[in-house]
């Protein structure tokens, strides 16, 4: 892959809480129009390594570049003007605060602003739900509806890279299915993302190309036309000799 | 009980709720955002007074009063900012920064009291009335100014109220006040916001200053004698509530100015003390709080 068709580049990544590094030299990729997956065991580095990209938390030691620019230095807003948008894990939103209002300040920086009807469209199309509860208070959402309305917020901050933490934490199998293909239609558009998940057949239907992160670290890199076998990955998920 | 009785309580009941109603907005607004009581709220208000007095009083810079109001409230806002990046913004990160605040607040009214009196010393003073003379209302006469409180208070709570709600800077105080992570994660500046909400709330305690320095005499203690019951109306009305506070402000205005009228002004303080006990035994999230799991 070229270096002007890298959306996203992470190199040596370093990162943590208090004394404890979680990111021990992460670096990967993703490139224009790419979907990767981003999977591997609870607590290994996978939120951090978002929150780190989007200086919720301060790296230690790496680079991060974004459309060939370096984020060292910037702030979580410069980033989001930037366009590259962290849609947190089981994000509460604001919980007084009503869907419609929620999306339309969403749409915060400026240009966001310019882009903020079009987009409004966009995720009221593909989330038909939040139409329909427009005045709704983020409190009295359900899971799905909640997690709808993160991903809603993400796409009115006008991105140009889409970083999603596990959009399917604690949903039923027909609501990650819908979720899933509203996913998939916003890749669909061309739209670089990094999602995060742990449900490993989720994750398949959706991405590119995966990284596998253990004890901090990338361990493996996966094409989708690799032939990995199922076995195999779960294998790496919970040890060579996992029962099968 | 005369029809005539009824609407004097009533009359200076709504004059008294109205400016608690300025005040605890004013608190209850930092607290919803910040998440800290500003117990130098009180002395934002007497500074605000002075300085207003020291500019259109004949005693000092003879001004135009509405020069005085305008610098006053520039006063208000700048102490205001002053305040937040002095001693609250470096409590940000830091768990205990409710305990923090509390004490580097009243130090503030303190170090803001002690001050004026240094300044201005221990006369009292009086600013002119915005507006000279008496008004009938409701069978009572007040002077205009305290009709122009009672009609300039709603107003300006509206204002305040429809600022939250529909502009995206009010919108986005509320987004910071609910979820800072979140509000950070669509490139809110939660910093900035923070001061946006401080100055606001400055304002807001300026201009009930020198809306009361004209009603009641001037003194270093002038705004720091009604922040306490301020402070109880935000707890009352629900921590976190704007509308909670103002209706709060207004029943505990009347209720004030109806148990001067029966027990007397010594017992009153205490038995609003007691009734929003139990009040909040029976209601311990307020009038209008929601119940925080």
């Amino acid at each position: 892959m070229s270096e002007a068709a890298k959306v996203l580049e992470v190199r040596d990544l370093h990162a943590g809480y208090d004394a404890y590094d979680v990111l021990r030299g992460v670096s990967l990729n993703v490139g224009s129009a790419e979907r990767v997956g981003l999977f591997g065991p609870n607590g290994h580095g996978k939120t951090t390594l978002l929150n780190t990209v989007s200086k919720v938390i301060v790296p230690r030691k790496g680079s991060i570049s974004f459309m060939g620019e370096p984020l060292a230095g910037l702030s979580s807003r410069r980033i989001v003007e930037r366009g590259l948008i962290h849609v947190p894990q089981a994000n509460t939103l604001f919980p007084d605060m009503e869907i419609m209002e929620t999306l339309e300040l969403a749409a915060f920086t400026e240009r966001a602003r310019g882009e903020r009807k079009a987009n409004l469209d966009y995720v009221l199309k593909l989330f038909p739900r939040l139409a329909e509860r427009r005045r709704q208070q983020c409190r009295t959402l359900s899971g799905g509806e909640r997690q709808m309305l993160s991903i809603g917020v993400g796409l009115m901050c006008a991105p140009r890279m889409l970083m999603l933490d596990e959009p399917t934490l604690g949903l039923s199998p027909k609501l990650k299915e819908e979720l899933a293909i509203a996913i998939a239609g916003i890749g669909a558009r061309g739209m670089p993302m990094l999602i995060v998940e742990q449900d490993i057949s989720f994750v398949l239907s959706l991405v590119d190309r995966m990284y596998f992160v253990d004890h901090g670290e990338i361990a493996r890199e996966i094409d989708r036309g690799s032939d990995v076998d199922h076995q195999e990955i779960m294998d790496m998920y919970f040890g060579e000799h996992a029962a099968p | 009980m005369t029809a005539d009785t009824i609407s004097a309580v009533f009359v200076s009941g709504i004059v008294l709720a109205s400016v608690y109603a300025l005040m605890a907005s004013g608190l209850s607004l930092v607290w919803t955002t910040l998440g800290i009581f500003n117990f130098a709220h009180g002395a934002l208000m007497t500074l605000a007074a002075y300085v207003a007095w020291t500019v259109s009083d004949a005693a000092g810079l003879g001004l135009w009063l509405g020069a005085g109001i305008a610098v006053a409230i520039a006063a208000a806002v700048g102490a205001g900012i002053l305040m937040e990046r002095l001693i609250v913004r470096p409590f940000y990160d830091h768990r205990d920064i409710l305990l923090i605040t509390v004490m580097t607040t009243l130090a503030a009214m303190i170090f803001i009291e002690k001050g004026s009196q240094l300044v201005w010393g221990a006369r009292l003073k009086q600013l002119r009335p915005i507006v000279p003379g008496q008004v009938n209302f409701l069978g009572t006469t007040i002077s205009a100014q305290e009709t122009l409180i009672i009609v300039l208070a709603p107003v300006i709570l509206g204002l305040l109220w429809l600022f939250l709600r529909n502009s995206r800077i009010g919108r986005g105080i509320r987004a910071v006040g609910q979820n800072p992570n979140a509000a950070r994660l669509i490139g809110i500046d939660v910093s900035r916001l923070f001061i946006i909400t401080f100055a606001l709330s400055a304002a807001l305690a300026g201009l009930t200053g020198v809306l009361l320095g004209s009603v009641r005499m001037v003194t270093p203690a002038f705004g720091s004698e009604p922040l306490v019951k301020a402070l109880i109306i935000v707890i009352f009305g629900g921590l976190g509530s704007l509308g909670g506070t103002i209706l709060a402000a207004y029943l505990i205005g009347l209720l004030e100015a109806a148990l001067i009228f029966f027990i007397g002004i010594y017992w009153a303080p205490s038995m609003i003390f007691i009734l929003l006990i139990v009040v909040l035994l029976v209601r311990p999230q307020g009038l209008l709080g929601k119940v925080v799991r």
